[in-house]
């Protein structure tokens, strides 16, 4: 393209920009700028059809915006950072973008790997975001989350009236004066409840969890399990508690909260494990330790980690 | 009986012939505008904040259709010419899975580039194309000047507009 025709297009891109704005208001301005040139409005509408056309490709989906993440030096676990404010802060600072297009007021939150946040709805209740999670609030009803992958921790702050609900996947839990976690991903869910009471599915099966008492809903179907109350979002304080949980489910808490890439092999993917596991950001120290525990060994492999059965005493 | 918008189209007529010349309607023009009228007295729309931005605005998106349909037919009847047009597809047939695949690593493709663009662009961009938003607010949000919000906007713009070229010339 030569110069002239490279500047009437950046010139008509940014009329494309401006006439987008809803708030746009010049048509007079716009007006007098197609009328110096007849060629002008053809090159405005090739470009609002390329415009519309961009929808195909760029699908609505969170952003995040950095923010500076806990180093991941060697010093240990260092607990979540809280952000205070609730949902305007939250706009202002996080990884926030609106999920869905009528919705002005339903905004997403997203953590990457490794990364941690907390959010405080206005309402007092404290919702704490483990890594690799996104949520969705609402500006306008603190009474309301839904999380859509990942793993988050609540303190709800208990109104009999208006109860707090989470959306998980096709469930929806109602608390009953709570703190409980949630761990979802792929099409399961883990819930554990360590103080009060959660309803699963109030309108639906109506399982009533209280403290102590844990659920999973997974392909193998629903089921209900006792599990220890400080067992239950013990990420938060740098540890992960296990009782029988397979290895599978324990790798992908590792890389969310660690921010790594983890796999296993089939031989120790078939493997279970007991016991509490310390969270480290020290890589090759967390691991050194970990996965002897686990009766696993894990080496380097590409820019993550592979566990495999091996060299740890055997349980 | 002409009242609210009615009166202010009426009143605005010579400038909305205008812009739709100038848009490239030419001998058209008086027949938009009648379409417009007729869809200003069939439809009771109720008060609207700025209605003389918003009757540009329908002439503007009467124009665009226009050549939307335009470009639509001439795909059609290159089709047609080039033999292809024998048989409609139907439209609720699912994607076949190559196409989706292509789909899919195109969504991939238009993602690597926006995040390339840097966080502060990607994020401009979608709040303003994606989501609506208009870009004095979105300054406000970021707290950074409206130039700013603006510049980011053309980067992405001509980054996203230039590889969508480059995917229908695939």
């Amino acid at each position: 393209m030569n110069g002239a025709g490279a500047m009437m297009n950046e010139e008509a891109l940014g009329w494309v920009i401006r006439t987008r704005d809803p708030e746009f208001a010049d048509w007079e301005a716009f007006t007098a700028w197609l009328e110096a040139d007849p060629a002008r409005a053809p090159v405005y509408d090739a470009l609002m059809a390329a415009d519309a056309e961009l929808a195909e490709i760029v699908p609505a989906e969170p952003v995040t915006i950095a923010t500076p993440a806990n180093d991941a030096g060697s010093r240990g676990w260092r607990p979540a950072r809280w952000l205070a404010g609730g949902a305007v802060a939250a706009a202002l600072v996080g990884a926030v973008s609106v999920g869905l297009l009528n919705r002005p007021d339903i905004y997403t939150v997203t953590t990457r790997p490794g990364e941690t946040r907390s959010i405080a709805l206005d309402d007092g209740t404290h919702v704490e975001l483990n890594g690799g999670t996104t949520m969705r609030f609402d500006r306008h009803d603190a009474r309301f989350a839904a999380l859509d992958s990942g793993e988050a921790a609540f303190t709800v702050r208990h109104d009999a009236a208006n109860p707090f609900r989470v959306t998980v996947g096709d469930a929806m839990l109602e608390d009953a004066g709570t703190v409980f976690n949630i761990v979802h991903t792929g099409g399961a869910t883990r819930i554990g409840v360590s103080e009060g009471k959660v309803i699963y599915n109030p309108k639906a099966e109506a399982i009533p969890l209280p403290a102590g008492r844990g659920l999973s809903d997974d392909e193998s179907g629903l089921r209900v399990m006792d599990i220890a109350t400080d067992a239950v979002a013990s990420w938060r304080e740098g540890r992960l508690t296990y009782a029988n949980a397979p290895v599978t489910q324990i790798s992908a808490d590792i890389a969310r909260s660690l921010g790594v890439r983890l796999s296993a092999t089939p031989g120790a993917s078939a493997m279970r494990f007991t016991g509490t596991i310390r969270l480290d950001r020290d890589t090759v120290r967390f691991f050194g330790q970990a996965a002897p525990l686990m009766g696993l060994s894990a080496v380097r492999q590409g820019d993550g980690w592979l566990l495999k059965e091996g060299d740890g005493p055997p349980r | 009986m002409a009242t609210g918008l009615s009166a202010i189209f009426l009143h605005n007529r010579p400038a909305l012939m205008r812009f739709l010349r100038a848009r490239g309607a030419g001998d058209e023009s008086e027949d938009l505008l009648q379409d417009m009228w007729m869809k200003l007295e069939e439809k009771d729309l109720g008060p609207i904040a700025d209605p003389l931005p918003y009757l540009y605005r329908m002439a503007n998106n009467l124009m665009l259709d226009r050549y939307r349909s335009a470009i639509r037919r001439e795909r059609r009847e290159q089709d047609w010419a080039e033999g292809a047009g024998g048989v409609m597809a139907d439209p609720s047939e699912d994607i076949a899975i190559d196409e989706r695949l292509i789909l899919s690593e195109r969504l991939e493709e238009a993602r690597a580039a926006l995040r390339s663009l840097g966080p502060r662009v990607e994020l401009v961009f979608r709040r303003f194309r994606i989501e609506g938003v208009g870009q004095r607010l979105i300054a406000e949000e970021l707290g950074v000047s409206l130039t700013t919000v603006e510049k980011d906007l053309q980067k992405a713009y001509r980054a996203m507009i230039a590889l969508k070229q480059k995917m229908d010339t695939e």
